[in-house]
């Protein structure tokens, strides 16, 4: 639905946007992610066809963005991030108006309408004034603005800013309840957010992509795991058997007691053929002929330390992002 | 077009659904009575057969400058909110974020600057009926007259817009307009210095005293409408040049 390949965007000599390349397909729920001018809001507006890129392509549904740019508006429903509204107009004249301008025909406009302020949850405040209206249904108002022309792309720009919990959750009911229908793209801080409804996340730091892929892999490449190890075998024998365990990067000894010794041993990237560090570590143990106490399985990173591991350091500007199996 | 109409639209119906409009027109109505009183007394002061013979209507549709006088202020104020407004808002992220062209809102917002022109010179048809009642109405100079008058407003609105997307906030927008509005007005005054012919060709040209005093003469000049028709069109087309680069800087 999305395909952005070699995206920049200079403002003078700074680069808020690298090299952006990512692809977003039909029907998925895309998290994207960046600590503050990281260039998230740069990259969603010149996705939507506001800003210019310096340099760099942008497709939607297939139609370029830079040779066809009424056509690719068309397919997207925008919720820019400040949520911009006229203050005068009345709610559901508001969305007439962005339905007439979005060519929704006439015929269509007023269901259009009422299908919009239901889905944003406005329509108790339908003949508002704009200006009267609270942060939190503005934003839903904005919301209902993406919607109103049912396009089969949402680009929303941070959709929960400024919103209660209640509201929140209202806000992500609403994109989950999209799941299957539409192709969303959003930008925003929370991440528990993003593991609620994400299937995919992208994450850039400095204008360019550090990681991509689905929230929970991405937590178990970055954060790696970790297992506790108690055994009494002799120590030596043990630590060359853990080390020996593919993944395994770290085996330390935690504590001792007489000659119960209790290891921690860490191992990077994701679980080869996706079995778990635990099974490997038995299966190797075992095949040493050596016997363990207790293993158990030491709580994997949160989204939340990766995040900040990935956006805080430089290896993120350094180094190429590796490629991810999805 | 359906774009450009949707755009006015909305302009329009915001416009004339604020107390601002009424402000602004309730102020102009009660200049224009003004100078219709005046102009009215000036006429029947005038000794009948004299060569100055003239009507006030003549001279209220372009016979003096001070014709051009509220417009140096009403053009600014009418047309300072149309894009500056939706730069400061923001809401210009919205607009051209949906399926239009840079060119479309333009025209949107020039067109409902031509329909505010209009709102200015409908209640003055008042002071054409009141004439009417006195004295003999020369149509044909009439319609002579609203010709320059739409000319001028073409060319006046366009220079706003333009000013209105060069401009961050509405006062900026406004002082820029009367700043160029009031400086080409200005150059009327150029012709009675001593300025050789071909110079002075070219300040007959571009002055707008001599514009519309031909017109409410009733002299359908086409020079004059292709210089405020070319004037107009280069106002909307920097306008749009404008918010395209306003678009690459944000």
């Amino acid at each position: 639905m999305i395909e952005v390949e070699h995206l920049s965007k200079s403002y003078g000599s700074r680069l808020a946007v690298e090299d952006l390349s990512f692809t977003v397909e039909a029907g998925e729920i895309v998290g994207f992610l960046g600590p503050n001018g990281a260039g998230k809001s740069t990259t969603l507006r010149m996705l939507t066809g506001f800003l210019p890129p310096t340099a760099g392509r942008i497709r939607v549904d297939g139609i370029d963005m830079l040779a066809d740019p009424v056509e690719a508006k068309r397919r997207i429903g925008y919720m820019p991030e400040s949520c911009p509204l006229y203050g005068e107009m009345r709610v559901r004249e508001y969305l007439r108006y962005r339905a007439e301008l979005k060519r929704v025909p006439g015929r269509d406009r007023e269901r259009r309408v009422d299908a919009a302020l239901g889905l944003a949850d406005v329509g108790s405040v339908a003949d508002r004034v704009i200006s009267q209206l609270s942060k939190g249904t503005r934003q839903r108002v904005g919301l209902a603005d993406a919607l109103v022309a049912d396009p089969p792309l949402l680009v929303l720009d941070e959709p929960t800013a400024g919103l209660d919990p209640n509201q929140i959750r209202q806000v992500r009911d609403v994109i989950k309840g999209l799941a299957g229908k539409k192709t969303v793209l959003l930008s925003t801080h929370i991440l528990p957010e993003v593991e609620a409804s994400c299937t995919r996340v992208v994450i850039i730091h400095r204008g360019r992509l550090v990681r991509e892929g689905a929230p929970d892999r991405i937590r178990a490449i970055e954060g790696g795991s970790s297992v506790l190890v108690v055994s009494k075998a002799p120590e030596e024998r043990l630590v060359v058997a853990l080390r020996a365990v593919a993944g395994v990067e770290e085996v330390v000894v935690r504590d001792r007691d007489g000659d119960t010794i209790r290891y921690d041993v860490r191992a990077s990237g994701p679980s080869e053929g996706e079995i778990a560090l635990a099974e490997r570590v038995f299966s190797a143990v075992a095949e040493a002929g050596l016997t363990l106490r207790e293993l158990r399985e030491v709580e994997a990173a949160s989204l939340e330390d990766v995040f900040s591991a990935l956006t805080t350091t430089d290896h993120a500007a350094a180094s190429n992002p590796p490629e991810l199996p999805s | 077009m359906i774009a450009i109409w949707t755009i006015a639209k909305r302009e329009i119906v915001s416009f004339f659904l604020s107390p601002f409009a009424y402000v602004v027109l309730t102020a102009w109505v009660l200049w224009q009575g003004a100078m219709y009183t005046i102009f009215s007394m000036f006429v029947a002061a005038t000794p009948i057969g004299s060569a100055s013979e003239t009507d006030p209507l003549q001279m209220l549709f372009g016979q003096t400058t001070l014709f051009f006088l509220p417009l140096l202020v009403f053009v600014p104020v009418l047309t300072m909110r149309l894009l500056a407004e939706e730069s400061r808002q923001g809401t210009l992220e919205a607009l051209l974020t949906a399926p239009v062209t840079s060119a479309q809102v333009v025209l949107g917002k020039y067109l409902s600057a031509l329909v505010f022109w209009a709102a200015l010179w409908l209640p003055t048809l008042m002071y054409v009926w009141l004439t009417s009642r006195f004295g003999d109405i020369d149509w044909g100079r009439l319609g002579a007259t609203f010709v320059g008058i739409f000319g001028i407003g073409a060319y006046y609105m366009s220079l706003g817009v333009l000013m209105s997307a060069v401009a961050k906030s509405q006062i900026s927008a406004a002082v820029l307009t009367f700043m160029s509005l009031g400086m080409l007005f200005a150059l009327g005054i150029l012709q009675f210095m001593q300025v050789d012919d071909a110079t002075l060709q070219v300040i007959r040209y571009v002055s707008v005293w001599q514009h519309m005093q031909a017109f409410s003469s009733g002299i359908i000049d086409s020079r004059y409408v292709v210089y405020d028709l070319s004037v107009a069109a280069l106002g909307v087309f920097f306008a749009v040049q404008v918010l395209e680069i306003r678009r690459v800087e944000a």
